[in-house]
């Protein structure tokens, strides 16, 4: 008998000392919605292998703050050339997690990685397109990047530039990333978890987080009922449904935007009078707080209020089924083909109840007059109908996207979106393209202005598409963490910034 | 018995070699993964790289003949989104799920016998009808809602097992109870169908009015001739396990061969998808030869 009392007496004490644990732990984990296919640090704007990746792992020259702007990382300062070329001095006493220095031969290492054509990165492909970057090297802690055509943002562009040592392979993604950040990456047992843990040598402040790891689970409610049980301490990017705790859940602006892109060049959407009428036959309002979460704001432009330049004033159309429907019939009698059949493209699990949005849009243009029908695509047939080539032979279109920005500058988007050369552009502007080659160009107060400038034209002269909302993200936090999701939470996730209560 | 092997394995291989032309074309026809790995803001000059470097460029002839050399070499190409060889990705979650299918099945089956031949012994008594009930819910519950169901109860309310994942023994509690249910409502009313008739045949009056035991009734001389038709309904249930539990693994992180294709279908990672179908194939192939040896084993009249 006395030996059953001792075992239990052994249990209860093993207990005591395991919540004691517990308590003390000052690891993390996180549970993301998707196992990794990649963890190369080129492919680091991916949302999960960013959040995993980024800024833990591998750090980038320079890193943007929605509110303190472009700040030094592993470059400490940076000077236009002239030219296209830019100077960066780089950081001293730096050392990657295999021991070896960090110097500028890495930089140029990554630089020619990341746009190089032996392997796709997302980040070269995504940030990079368009450009030629060459490097010359001046001494251990400077280089000289330049960049063809000129790009007066490339320290912003290089927000984005994750680096890794020069010896990694210029022709494979790497499973073991290596890099200069605050968290080697220690495992990936695929399908199961990574672990990363805190770096002895880190150049910076040593972080509360000692380690993390990171497992995957798809579905919503899973990955909240973790965080609730306590077996997980993160889990961003929730389901609106499954957020239901406020002591926990947390909802902020996720960089993401959601719009209609109209082809101009196909009747009767080339038409200015029908695209206001597009405009004013939507009742946003009524999408919030119903298919859309409390808190989704209405948009007015394609990149979020937190970018440079956004154009607070503008004020969004205002849902006027009479206004519309006078201004088609207006254009009707000047001979504007309006009732051709118009299609409304959308994409499936493109966000939270996207069929039930498009559906209630698709309502509200036939309320006003339109003839129009929905065709809900998977992502490659979707991508068909909203990036060029677009077919020769096609019909009036309107595609339904949601874009994300949450690098803070416009030229991420703008480009793409409404240069009369962009992949996804419906416009031809003369006047658009200009002020986007001019905001390019310029610096400090001067681009904020062109980038302003060109919004409203775009939102009042143009009436360039139908844009509709600034969307929210959920994520879920234990109250063991002093950590507050924000916009970056959609692209990175760094253990650094989060500490224990 | 090994010329019936023999014509087993060719009949198999002709088999998964239709089905590998016809999965290859089928899976090509869903259109250019390129738009599916490849930010939307990708340029033209990146979409055309990708392209190049996975051969989706060339006329797809030219792709299978590609494909059907590396095949004869066993070498079933690299997978377009892990950037590994498409077969090891296939291999190690397809030991999760066997391991999944063998140990469900495994309780499937013994628990099934059990319960559906006492329900049959007393046909309409209180066991049978209790059986009965709560097979039939189980075989037509959803797997989906029954996982979200379990966890919110047993992980979230009453904190008895993690809600999912791998790791311990216990991570494994809820998804192979919620894989039990279905296949143990259908084998026990087929073990039950099946004992009814056994049972009420000719040589088990003899037995019974002989005196024999009814454990010796049910469990030897009944079980052994009511088994045959109970053996193929596991048999079609164990094959849908090894070709994978896509809700299970979903919802429970589970690294497992059915998510993984389904994965691969829908990002058009064709390699994947190729070995994967090529594996679970030679695996069911395995798995009904074995059926056919435990036919022959029960019923001696079967000879091959």
């Amino acid at each position: 008998m006395t030996h059953i009392y001792g075992r239990a007496a052994a249990i209860l004490l093993a207990s005591t000392i395991a919540g004691q644990a517990v308590a003390q732990d000052t690891g993390v984990t996180v549970v993301l919605s998707e196992e990794l296919d990649l963890v190369d640090p080129c492919m680091s704007s991916r949302s999960n292998i960013g959040r995993v990746v980024q800024q833990n792992v591998a750090e980038t020259l320079t890193e943007n703050f929605p509110e303190e702007g472009l700040q030094p990382r592993l470059a400490t300062s940076w000077e236009d050339m002239g030219d296209g070329k830019w100077r960066f001095s780089l950081r001293e006493g730096v050392t990657f997690h295999d021991g070896s220095a960090f110097t500028a031969g890495d930089v140029a290492h990554s630089i020619a990685r990341t746009v190089g054509d032996q392997i796709v990165c997302e980040n070269g492909a995504k940030f990079f397109g368009g450009m030629t970057l060459t490097t010359e090297v001046v001494d251990d802690l400077t280089i000289d990047i330049t960049a063809d055509p000129a790009q007066p943002i490339l320290p912003l562009l290089m927000s984005t530039l994750t680096v890794v040592p020069s010896e990694t392979p210029m022709d494979s993604f790497v499973d073991t990333p290596i890099g200069t950040g605050p968290y080697t990456f220690d495992e990936y047992a695929v399908g199961q978890h990574i672990k990363l843990s805190a770096f002895d040598g880190y150049w910076g402040d040593t972080p509360e987080v000692t380690d993390a790891t990171y497992v995957f689970r798809s579905d919503s409610a899973v990955r909240t009922a973790m965080v609730q049980t306590g077996e997980a301490d993160i889990a961003p990017n929730i389901a609106l449904q499954d957020a239901t705790n406020p002591e926990m859940d947390f909802s902020y602006p996720n960089s993401e935007t959601v719009y209609l892109r109209l082809d101009h060049e196909i009747a009767p959407l080339d038409d200015v009078r029908v695209r206001k009428a597009l405009n004013h036959a939507v009742d946003r309002e009524a999408f919030i707080g119903t298919v859309l979460a409390d808190g989704t704001l209405l948009a007015t432009g394609m990149t979020p209020p937190s970018t440079l330049g956004y154009n607070d004033e503008l004020e969004p159309f205002a849902y006027d089924p009479d206004q519309a429907k006078a201004l088609l019939e207006e254009a009707a009698a000047d001979g504007v083909p309006v009732d051709t059949e118009i299609k409304l493209v959308g994409r499936v699990n493109n966000w939270g109840n996207v069929l039930e949005t498009m559906e209630a849009l698709l309502q509200m243009f036939q309320d006003v007059g339109f003839n129009m029908e929905l065709e809900m695509n998977e992502v490659a047939t979707w991508d068909e109908y909203y990036s060029k080539p677009f077919a020769d032979d096609r019909g009036p279109i309107i595609v339904a996207s949601q874009h994300d920005n949450a690098k803070g500058d416009p030229v991420f988007s703008m480009y793409f979106k409404y240069n009369s050369e962009g992949l996804q552009s419906g416009i031809k502007d003369e006047k658009t393209d200009t002020l986007m080659a001019q905001a390019t160009a310029a610096t400090g107060d001067e681009r904020e202005a062109l980038w302003r400038e060109l919004f409203t034209h775009l939102h009042e002269d143009v009436v360039a598409d139908v844009m509709l909302f600034h969307m929210v993200g959920f994520s879920r936090v234990n109250p063991r963490l002093d950590f507050t999701p924000s916009i970056k939470t959609n692209s990175e996730l760094q253990l650094a910034q989060i500490s224990f209560k | 018995m090994k010329s019936f092997l023999q014509k087993r394995a060719v009949a198999s291989a002709i088999s998964l070699a239709g089905l590998i032309v016809l999965v290859f074309f089928l899976s090509r026809l869903t259109g250019d993964p390129t738009t599916l790995y490849l930010p939307v803001d990708a340029s033209l000059e990146s979409r055309e790289q990708f392209r190049e470097l996975h051969g989706l460029n060339d006329p797809l002839i030219v792709q299978f003949g590609s494909y059907l050399s590396d095949l004869a070499r066993l070498d079933f190409g690299d997978s377009i989104r892990r950037s590994e060889p498409a077969l090891d990705a296939v291999l190690r979650a397809f030991v999760w799920t066997l391991q999944l299918a063998v140990i469900t099945m495994s309780l499937v089956t013994v628990m099934a016998i059990i319960v559906g031949s006492l329900a049959a012994f007393h046909v309409g008594g209180v066991f049978d009808r209790i059986a009965t009930f709560f097979s039939l819910i189980g075989a037509s519950a959803p797997d989906f809602w029954i996982a979200i169901v379990a966890i919110v109860l047993f992980s979230v309310n009453l904190g008895w097992v993690p809600t999912s994942g791998t790791g311990t023994v216990w991570h494994w509690v809820l998804p192979v109870a919620v894989l039990f249910i279905r296949p143990f409502g259908l084998i026990l009313q087929v073990v039950r169908g099946s004992m009814i008739t056994v049972l009420s045949s000719a040589y088990v009056k003899t037995a019974r009015a002989k005196g024999v035991r009814n454990r010796a009734i049910i469990f030897v001389h009944g079980l052994r001739n009511a088994m045959l038709p109970v053996i193929t309904v596991i048999g079609d249930q164990a094959a849908a396990l090894l070709n994978g539990a896509v809700v299970v693994e979903t919802v429970f992180g589970f690294p497992g061969v059915g998510k993984l294709m389904i994965d691969s279908i829908l990002q058009r990672d064709f390699t994947v998808v190729l070995a994967a179908i090529f594996v679970t194939a030679v695996a069911i192939f395995i798995m009904n030869i074995i059926i056919d040896i435990i036919y022959a084993v029960l019923d001696p009249r079967i000879r091959y």
